[in-house]
C-alpha cells in the first residue's frame, strides 16, 4: 500500500476541515443552549453530587426501587427543585443526585430527608462530590494553562531540534487533534448529556503529548531523507517519509487503542468518557501527522522556495 | 557477548528485587480506590485580617491537624495547597459530615481559670497526661491499632478530666493579636513566648491574671477544649493583674517548643473562618469495586497489546513482550519504593503508558525491516534498527514528558497523579527497549537455530535465499 498523501491532500484537508466544523457548529449550538462549548461537569461550575446506595442489610429497606418522583418531592420540600436525579443499578436501588453547591450541613439535612423517606443508606457504597465555583473555576483555568504551556513547550523542543515551520506545522496538527476531540465532545454533550470533567483536560494533554510523537516520528524521516538525499523534491521525501513510517503508525496508535478499550469497556464509570476522548484523539493524532502536518510542510516548503528563488540551499 | 551477558544478568537481578518489592512495599492506594474523604479547606480573610500570610495558613493547618487527631482517623494528611487552601485527605472515614462540620469550625483559643482547691490534682492529671502522650508517640511506631486506639480514648479522658479543673471565662482567642518566641538570655537556648492582646483581652487579662496571681494556682490556655498550657502568675502581680497587653510565658522552652506553643496560640486566635469548598468522599466499597475494574482493564489491556506484537512482529515480538512484562515489573516497583499514591487516573496512566511503551519498539522493528528489505544480513539490521530508531523515540519522548511536566506543575490533586505516573512510565520504557529489548535480541541473535530472517519479517525469505551472516 503507498499513500499519495500529497497528491491528495485536498481530499484530506476537507475531510478534517469538515469534522472540525461540524464540532465548531456543535459547540456554538451548545453555547446557546448552556451557556459553554461543552457541556460541564460539576469539576468546572461547582456543585454537588450525591450518589446514594441503600442499605439491603437493614430489615424492609430495599423492598422495592427508588422511586425519581418521590425523590423530586424530598428535593423540592428542600428547595432544590432545580436538581437532576438519576435512578441507578439493577436493582434501582441506587440514587445520583446532582444539586447546587450544599454546604455540608444543608448536605446532611437532605441525606436526612431522603433517608426518612426511603430507609437507611450504605455509608461504604455512598459517594460524594461537592465542589465550590471557585475551585471549579480554578481547576479550569490550571488546565486551560497547563495546556496552552504544553503547546509552547512543544513547539520550543520540535523548534529547536528540527526548524521552526516544522515547529509550527507540528502545533496546527496539535491543535486539529484537540479540535476534533473537542468537537466530538460537545456533539456527544449535545446528543447524550455527556460531560467533561477535569480529567478531559488531562486527556486532551495526553493527546498533545501522544499524538506529537507520530508527528515527530514522520519529522524525523524527512529530516533524514533531506540530508542524505536533499536534492530530491520535498513533496517526493515527504510521501516517501509518510510510507515509510506508515506501519509504525498504525501499529503504535493500535496498541495505544487496545488497552484504551479495555478501559472502555471494563474500567468503570469514571475512566470511560477519559478513555473515549484518548481514543478519539488517538486516531485524530495518527491522521493529522500522516495526512496534515506532513502535507502542510511539504505545501509551505514549495511555496516558500517559489516566493523566495533567490534564496541558496545549504546542505 | 561477555558484556551481553552481564547486561542480561544486570535485568535479572533487577527484576528479581522487583518482585521483591512488590511483596515487600505495600502499594500506595488513592481516596478514590480505598474509600474515603478528601476535603478542601478556604481559609478566608476578614477586616481584621485583610492577607493570608504563610504563618497564618500554618497557624490554621496546625488547628485542623489537631482537629483530626481528635476525629481518631488514622493516616490522615493536610498539606497546604497554594496561598489559601488546605488539602485534608481521610481514608477511610465513614461519617463525612461530621469530618466537614469539625475541620469546618473556626477554632477557639480560650483563657480559663484554674478552681480553687485543684492545685495538687492537676499536677497529678497532668502526669499523666504526659506519660499518655509519651505512649502515644511510642504506639505510633508499631502497628498495634487496638492500643492506639485504647490510647486515644485514654488521652482524651484525660483532656477532660483536666478542662474540668478549670472555669471558663468569655475570654477567647478572637483578644488575642499576636504570639511569638522571643529568647531570655544571649545564649538562646532558653525561650519564652510573647502574648501580645487587643484593648479588651488587655482588660480581661488583666483580670484574670489578678485573680490567680500567687495563690498556686494557674491560667489555663485551652485550645478546642485542650489544654496547651497552664502557666502560675506570680504574687508581685496580686494588686492589678498584669496589665498593659502584652505578657509572656516563660518555662522550660527551647526554640522548637517554644515556636510550637505560638504556633499554636496564632492559630487558635485567627479569627479567620475557613470554609469547606470541596470534598470528594468516595464509600469503601465503591473503591473496592473500582480496583477490580481496573485491575481487569489493565491485565485486558496488557493481554492485547502482549498478543498484537507476537502476531504482527513475531520473534522481535515476542521478545517485546518480555521487556513490555519487564516494564510493568519495573514501573510499579517503582511506584512502590517512590510512594506514588496510585488514583484512578493513575492507574489508566499506567496502563496507557502499557501501550505507549511498546512505541519505541514498534519503531526499532519497523526500522529493522526496512533495513532487512534493504537487503541488509540479520545482524546488521537488528543493529542499525536500533541505532537509527533513536533519534525517534528520544524526541517523541520527551514532547510526551513536556506534556507531563506542565500537567504535574498546574494541576492538582488526582491530576498530578495521573502526570507522575505517565511520566515514570515514559522513562522506565526508555530504559527497557532500549536495554531489554536490545540485550535480549542480540542474544536471540547468537543462537544460530534462531537466525531466520523469516522470524523477524514475515515473507522474507520468500524473495531472497537466506543470506550467511558471514558478512558482519
Amino acid at each position: 500500500m503507498t499513500l499519495k498523501v500529497i497528491q491528495q491532500r485536498s481530499i484530506w484537508w476537507a475531510i478534517s476541515g469538515a469534522v472540525i466544523l461540524a464540532g465548531l457548529i456543535a459547540m456554538l449550538i451548545s453555547w446557546q443552549q448552556l451557556g459553554a462549548p461543552l457541556r460541564p461537569s460539576l469539576d468546572f461550575v461547582g456543585g454537588t453530587r450525591l450518589q446514594l446506595e441503600l442499605d439491603c442489610s437493614q430489615p424492609n429497606s430495599c423492598a422495592e426501587p427508588i422511586d425519581p418522583a418521590k425523590v423530586r418531592q424530598v428535593l423540592e420540600a428542600q428547595n432544590l427543585a432545580n436538581s437532576s436525579v438519576q435512578i441507578v443499578g439493577q436493582d434501582q436501588h441506587t440514587v445520583s443526585l446532582r444539586t447546587s453547591f450544599l454546604s455540608p450541613d444543608q448536605r446532611a439535612q437532605l441525606q436526612d430527608a431522603l433517608s426518612k423517606e426511603f430507609g437507611a443508606f450504605d455509608p461504604a457504597k455512598t459517594q460524594i462530590d461537592t465542589v465550590g465555583p471557585t475551585i471549579g473555576r480554578q481547576l479550569f483555568t490550571s488546565g486551560l494553562l497547563a495546556l496552552v504551556i504544553s503547546f509552547v513547550g512543544i513547539m520550543v523542543y520540535v523548534g529547536f531540534r528540527f526548524q521552526p515551520d516544522f515547529a509550527v506545522f507540528a502545533v496546527v496538527a496539535l491543535f486539529h487533534d484537540v479540535l476534533i476531540t473537542v468537537g466530538v465532545f460537545a456533539i456527544l454533550g449535545l446528543l447524550f448529556g455527556v460531560e467533561v470533567d477535569s480529567l478531559f483536560i488531562v486527556a486532551l494533554l495526553t493527546i498533545v503529548g501522544f499524538s506529537v510523537n507520530d508527528t515527530v516520528v514522520i519529522y524525523d524521516r524527512i529530516r533524514e531523507t533531506t540530508q542524505i538525499d536533499g536534492d530530491r523534491s520535498i513533496n517526493e521525501i515527504v510521501d516517501d517519509a509518510v510510507n515509510q513510517t506508515l506501519a509504525r503508525s498504525i501499529n503504535t496508535t493500535l496498541t495505544a487503542l487496545l488497552p484504551l478499550t479495555a478501559i472502555f469497556f471494563l474500567g468503570g464509570d469514571t475512566l470511560k468518557y477519559f478513555a473515549l476522548a484518548l481514543i478519539i484523539g488517538f486516531l485524530a493524532g495518527a491522521y493529522s501527522s500522516i495526512f496534515i502536518a506532513s502535507t502542510l510542510l511539504a505545501w509551505w516548503r514549495v511555496r516558500s522556495e517559489k516566493t523566495l528563488p533567490a534564496t541558496p540551499i545549504e546542505g | 557477548m561477555g558484556r551481553q551477558r552481564s547486561i542480561l544478568a544486570f535485568i535479572f537481578v533487577l527484576a528479581i528485587a522487583a518482585i521483591v518489592v512488590l511483596t515487600q512495599v505495600p502499594m500506595r492506594l488513592g481516596l478514590d480506590l480505598q474509600g474515603g474523604s478528601q476535603i478542601t479547606l478556604q481559609v478566608k480573610t476578614t477586616e481584621a485580617v485583610p492577607q493570608i500570610t504563610p504563618e497564618k495558613l500554618d497557624g490554621v493547618k496546625r488547628v485542623v491537624e489537631n482537629r483530626i487527631n481528635g476525629l481518631g482517623v488514622s493516616e490522615a494528611v493536610v498539606q497546604t495547597v497554594g496561598e489559601n487552601q488546605l488539602l485534608v485527605q481521610l481514608p477511610g472515614v465513614s461519617d463525612p459530615a461530621q469530618a466537614e462540620r469539625v475541620l469546618g469550625g473556626t477554632a477557639q483559643l480560650d483563657f480559663r481559670e484554674q478552681r480553687k482547691g485543684t492545685e495538687a490534682q492537676l499536677a497529678v492529671e497532668y502526669q499523666v497526661l504526659q506519660g499518655l502522650r509519651q505512649e502515644q508517640a511510642t504506639l505510633a511506631q508499631g502497628t498495634d491499632q487496638a492500643a492506639i486506639e485504647k490510647n486515644k480514648e485514654a488521652i482524651d479522658r484525660s483532656n477532660q478530666a483536666i478542662a474540668g479543673l478549670f472555669d471558663k471565662t468569655n475570654f477567647t482567642g478572637d483578644s488575642l493579636r499576636n504570639a511569638y518566641p522571643q529568647p531570655l538570655n544571649q545564649a538562646g537556648n532558653s525561650w519564652e513566648v510573647v502574648l501580645v492582646f487587643n484593648d479588651q483581652g488587655a482588660e480581661q487579662f488583666a483580670q484574670l491574671t489578678k485573680n490567680v496571681a500567687g495563690t498556686g494556682r494557674s491560667l489555663g490556655i485551652f485550645l478546642d477544649e485542650k489544654l496547651l498550657s497552664a502557666p502560675v502568675v506570680d504574687a508581685r502581680y496580686a494588686e492589678t493583674g498584669i496589665t498593659g497587653g502584652q505578657a509572656s510565658i516563660s518555662g522550660n522552652f527551647d526554640t522548637q517548643s517554644a515556636s510550637d506553643l505560638a504556633v499554636q496560640l496564632r492559630g487558635g486566635a485567627l479569627p479567620v473562618p475557613v470554609e469547606v469548598v470541596e470534598n470528594r468522599t468516595v464509600g469503601a466499597t465503591l473503591g473496592q469495586d473500582s480496583i477490580q475494574s481496573s485491575i481487569y482493564a489493565g491485565v485486558a489491556g496488557l493481554m492485547l497489546v502482549l498478543i498484537f506484537m507476537v502476531i504482527y512482529y513475531r520473534l522481535p515480538g515476542l521478545i517485546a513482550d518480555i521487556a513490555l512484562v519487564l516494564y510493568a515489573l519495573f514501573t510499579l516497583a517503582i511506584f512502590n519504593l517512590l510512594g506514588v499514591t496510585l488514583t484512578l487516573p493513575g492507574i489508566a496512566g499506567f496502563i496507557l503508558s502499557i501501550g505507549m511503551a511498546v512505541d519505541a519498539n514498534v519503531l526499532i522493528f519497523e526500522r529493522t525491516r526496512e533495513e532487512l528489505k534493504a537487503g541488509k544480513t540479520l545482524y546488521r539490521s537488528v543493529e542499525s534498527g536500533f541505532y537509527r530508531a533513536f533519534s525517534s523515540i528520544l524526541d517523541s519522548n520527551v514532547t510526551t514528558l513536556i506534556a507531563c511536566a506542565a500537567l504535574f506543575w498546574l494541576g492538582a490533586g488526582l491530576v498530578r497523579g495521573f502526570a507522575l505516573t505517565l511520566a515514570l512510565g515514559v522513562a522506565v520504557s526508555m530504559f527497557t527497549a532500549l536495554t531489554c529489548s536490545r540485550t535480549l535480541l542480540m542474544m536471540a541473535l547468537s543462537i544460530p537455530s534462531l537466525r531466520k530472517p523469516n522470524w523477524y519479517c514475515p515473507g522474507l525469505s520468500a524473495s531472497r535465499p537466506l543470506q550467511a551472516e558471514k558478512t558482519s
